[in-house]
């Protein structure tokens, strides 16, 4: 089926299978900063926005993507630089892998929530997992990025 | 000139992890064919037929079997027992039979259904207790992969002392490194490149070398998390890749799913550990007769060296006089185990340190009373028989969790089933760094520094990044011997082609056997350049020695240090190089509704020696423990007749962030050269946590994973 959509404010159209999953076509265009960590909506590593809403993306398929506005990590460079940056410091980054997913978490926390309490936060992130770090330092730089 | 050891240097690939656009594996520019696999359906039996559908067009896929193999068809690690792909006989649900490759992944869903296997079943073995029963012979002559004895001191007169006899066991446990098992066979005019996702390029070298009989080129991309997971597959995906690559003539791609490398891909070894113990009223223990046994899985892997490190820790660094161990590993017709983290030594931990507080509840005392009369002295030895060179820092590091966490004046001892839902408990432990006994000298380590007339040193080792910050600390090493900035010191990626064989990338070894062997180079380095005091005439020196020479080439080789002996035979000596310590307390609340046991406090004191970079060291002590967390109360592979059941992150369940408590952490100060670090804090953590829940429920808890339901049982 033909496919209209923006992703990260650029028009983008093509051709594709009904049953093609979001994550492969968003992969397939070369935004690979989303990951494909369970392929089951568990790991939060296929993060980005639908339509301004922060989903899981092996769990859509391509017909859902018609009209939507999509936004990856690619295309949200300047929001979430101070994020990034306390990612990068606190050590709150080991593999990588699941990072990309998280910082959109954070972000998304950051815009909406104003309780730096850590059991908050890590509430908050339940949707993402992360194998390396504890979590500990992901949540600080979150807390750090808030004001 | 700033220090740089000991300074929490911002992690070199941190930008690029952060923005998204660091390339792992699947993330390379590709244009070529997917790969998939046909595995086995059945535990145990014998291939009658594979039949391909007369009706099915399979021209345009690529098909590969066994006799598509040039070289030999033997994943030889240890032992030889197991092929790249089956020939006749299968043993273990999965085993790779056929592998397919075509442009589309949807094709390759569909071409499986028009590929049977028939199979004659033989009795398969599932459990461990089914392979020592021997209910039937699968490996060898008795199921055994390799007996490991070993005794120390002399028998005491058991008739004056108390004695107690416990099992404790410890489950399977999925690495789960969150980017799956990923590799590339790049296709260029017959000539076949690998790279991937992988903690030992040369370990794929020479897997391919026996598979091809050729040396082919491996470079490691990126890697999202290992955990030992990567240690020893990617020597079969990169074989997979390979041969269809061969057979194609065009790049392959094979990228596991979720389902598949929870079902198929190695787990930490399920172990069953008997004590018998002798002990005088105080606690003191005068004898331990260990029995132990691991469960191996289909094939043999890595399964010999993770039970030498299961001996080697099982009888903690305690004081005691006389130590007797049996082990045997065995063979079940279940994927095969391999490594994890630890690599043996959190079910050694969790049963000797489980044991120590059954004994100090047999004799009605503290756990710390029973641990403290215990602590080694300058004339205790281990397991091994060699002397316990560290007892003072285990004093230490006891004496500091005891008095950070407040140990003493939290414990009460539960007369029976207690109502009050809380408890405390302690592991003490070490974790043996490097390879065991002579395993670094026949590994013999090499590294490289290049210098180049732009003053930049190049690290060149086959050492690699996985998360752990390998890339941050090794340049660490060689800036602050040398004195100059970080920036000076680049290392990438390593290619087999260009870098020197510094050994695999686990047994936390990085660190400790191959930084050492950096900062040897690099002194080489220094003093070819003579005395320079700034960097400005540190570049001058670098240019006059250069002269017209584009670079030159720093080597340090490992030795075994003298004082260092082993015998292999009787397992007696210094099983390794150096060890790292740690003592940890975790504080634990049950739900009274729902049984689940969440971890309120948890204190984790090392000492690793010199800390390169604290918050790295930090990251991996809370990143050990959210694992050993995970170990404790959450994770449990569930076999049914040789299947996993339970494949999925639905139902393998992983701690999540509000799971955890926060982590006291603490590293005791120490001029000590570094020590292994990445798997300690994996050692310790369940063996805290069944303490302090056997501690809440006033019951012992002899197994794990301690979830809801075994808490009800108990509180029954
Ligand atoms: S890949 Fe989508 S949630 Fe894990
Ligand atoms: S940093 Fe590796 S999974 Fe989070």
């Amino acid at each position: 089926m033909q496919i209209k959509c923006t992703i990260n404010a650029k028009e983008f159209s093509f051709d594709t299978e009904v049953t093609t999953r979001v994550l492969d076509i968003i992969r397939e265009l070369g935004f690979t900063s989303v990951k494909e960590g369970c392929g089951e909506g568990e790991c939060g590593a296929c993060s980005l926005f639908f339509n301004g809403k922060l989903v899981n993306s092996c769990l859509l398929l391509a017909p859902q993507m018609q009209g939507a506005e999509i936004v990856t990590l690619e295309g949200m460079k300047e929001e979430t630089k101070l994020l990034r940056e306390n990612f990068e410091k606190s050590g709150a980054i080991q593999c990588g892998f699941c990072t990309s997913g998280f910082i959109l978490r954070g972000q998304e926390y950051i815009t909406h929530e104003h309780n730096k309490d850590a059991k908050a936060i890590g509430d908050a992130l339940d949707g993402n997992l992360c194998r390396c770090t504890g979590y500990q330092k992901i949540i600080e730089a979150i807390q750090k990025s808030m004001k | 000139m700033m220090k740089i050891i000991g300074k929490s240097v911002q992690r070199v690939d941190a930008s690029s992890k952060a923005d998204g656009s660091i390339k792992y594996t699947d993330d390379l520019e590709f244009n070529g064919l997917h790969a998939d696999v046909m595995r086995s359906s059945i535990a145990y039996g014998k291939i009658l037929s594979i039949k391909y559908d007369a009706n099915f067009d399979f021209s345009e896929f690529t098909i590969v079997d066994y006799k598509d193999i040039k070289g030999s068809n033997t994943n030889t690690i240890l032992m030889d027992d197991q092929p790249f792909l089956v020939e006749n006989i299968v043993r273990f649900i999965g085993e790779p039979i056929i592998l397919l490759a075509h442009r589309s992944k949807e094709a390759l869903l569909e071409v499986k259904k028009h590929i049977s296997i028939e199979y004659k079943e033989y009795d398969a073995l599932y459990t461990l207790q089914e392979s020592q029963e021997r209910k039937n012979i699968i490996f060898g002559e008795d199921n055994i992969y390799k007996s490991i004895n070993t005794c120390k001191g002399k028998e005491p007169d058991f008739s004056t002392l108390n004695r107690l006899t416990r099992t404790y066991s410890t489950p399977h446990q999925e690495q789960l490194y969150l980017e799956p098992q990923s590799m590339i066979a790049r296709y260029n005019d017959g000539e076949i490149k690998i790279i991937g996702s992988m903690q030992c390029p040369f370990y794929v070298e020479s897997a391919l070398e026996i598979l091809t009989t050729k040396k082919i080129e491996i470079e490691q991309a990126p890697t999202g998390g290992a955990f030992g997971g990567k240690e020893d597959y990617p020597s079969l995906m990169a074989a997979f890749v390979y041969l269809l690559s061969e057979k194609s003539q065009e790049d392959v791609k094979l990228v596991y799913s979720r389902r598949d490398d929870i079902a198929y891909t190695t787990k930490r070894h399920p172990a069953q550990m008997q004590f018998s113990s002798y002990f005088d009223d105080a606690g003191k223990l005068y004898g331990l007769e260990i029995e132990i046994a691991l469960d191996g899985g289909a094939y043999c892997t890595l399964t010999p060296v993770v039970q030498a490190r299961t001996v080697l820790h099982i009888a903690g660094f305690y004081d005691c006089e006389y130590i007797k161990v049996t082990s045997n590993s065995y063979a079940t017709n279940t994927p095969p185990n391999g490594a994890f983290r630890g690599f043996g030594a959190p079910q050694a931990i969790f049963a000797i340190e489980r044991h120590i507080d059954d004994i100090a509840k047999k004799l009605s005392l503290s756990p710390i009373q029973v641990r403290e009369i215990n602590l080694p002295t300058e004339h205790s030895k281990s397991v091994t028989d060699a002397k316990i060179e560290e007892y003072k820092r285990v004093r230490a590091i006891f004496e500091k969790a005891r008095i950070a966490s407040n140990f003493d004046a939290k414990y009460i001892q539960k007369k029976s089933k207690s109502l009050t839902k809380s408890g405390i408990g302690m592991a003490l432990f070490m974790h043996g760094g490097g390879f065991i006994g002579d395993g670094e000298t026949v590994l013999a380590s090499q590294v490289w520094l290049e210098l180049y007339q732009d003053s930049r040193v190049e690290i060149k080792i086959s050492s690699v990044e996985m998360g752990q910050g390998a890339m941050t600390v090794m340049p660490q090493i060689v800036a602050d011997t040398l004195k100059i900035p970080i920036e000076f010191v680049s290392y990438h990626t390593p290619n087999t082609k260009e870098v020197a064989n510094s050994g695999p990338t686990v047994s936390s070894r990085t660190v400790m056997i191959v930084g050492d062997l950096l900062r040897q180079a690099a002194k080489k380095l220094q003093s070819s350049l003579k005395n320079y005091s700034n960097i400005s005439s540190y570049q001058n020196r670098v240019k006059v020695y250069l002269g017209e020479k584009p670079s030159k080439r720093f080597e340090a080789q490992y030795i075994k240090p003298k004082h260092l002996k082993w015998d292999e035979d009787k397992f007696y000596g210094n099983g390794y190089d150096g060890y790292s310590l740690a003592c940890y307390v975790a504080e634990v609340d049950i739900d009274p509704v729902t049984y689940q046991v969440k971890v309120k406090e948890f204190y984790a004191y090392n000492d690793v020696g010199e800390v390169i970079n604290p918050i790295l060291a930090e990251g991996q002590v809370e990143g050990g423990v959210a694992q050993g967390i995970g170990y404790a109360l959450y994770e449990r592979i569930v076999y049914e007749q040789g299947r996993v059941k339970n494949s999925r992150l639905s139902d393998y369940i992983i701690p999540m962030a509000a799971d955890l408590p926060k982590i006291e952490i603490g590293f005791l100060e120490s001029d000590a050269s570094a020590k292994g670090l990445g798997e300690l804090p994996m050692d310790g953590p369940a063996a805290a946590i069944a303490n302090a829940v056997s501690n809440a429920l006033g019951v012992a808890i002899d197994s794990i994973p301690i979830l809801p339901e075994d808490v009800e049982q108990l509180c029954r």
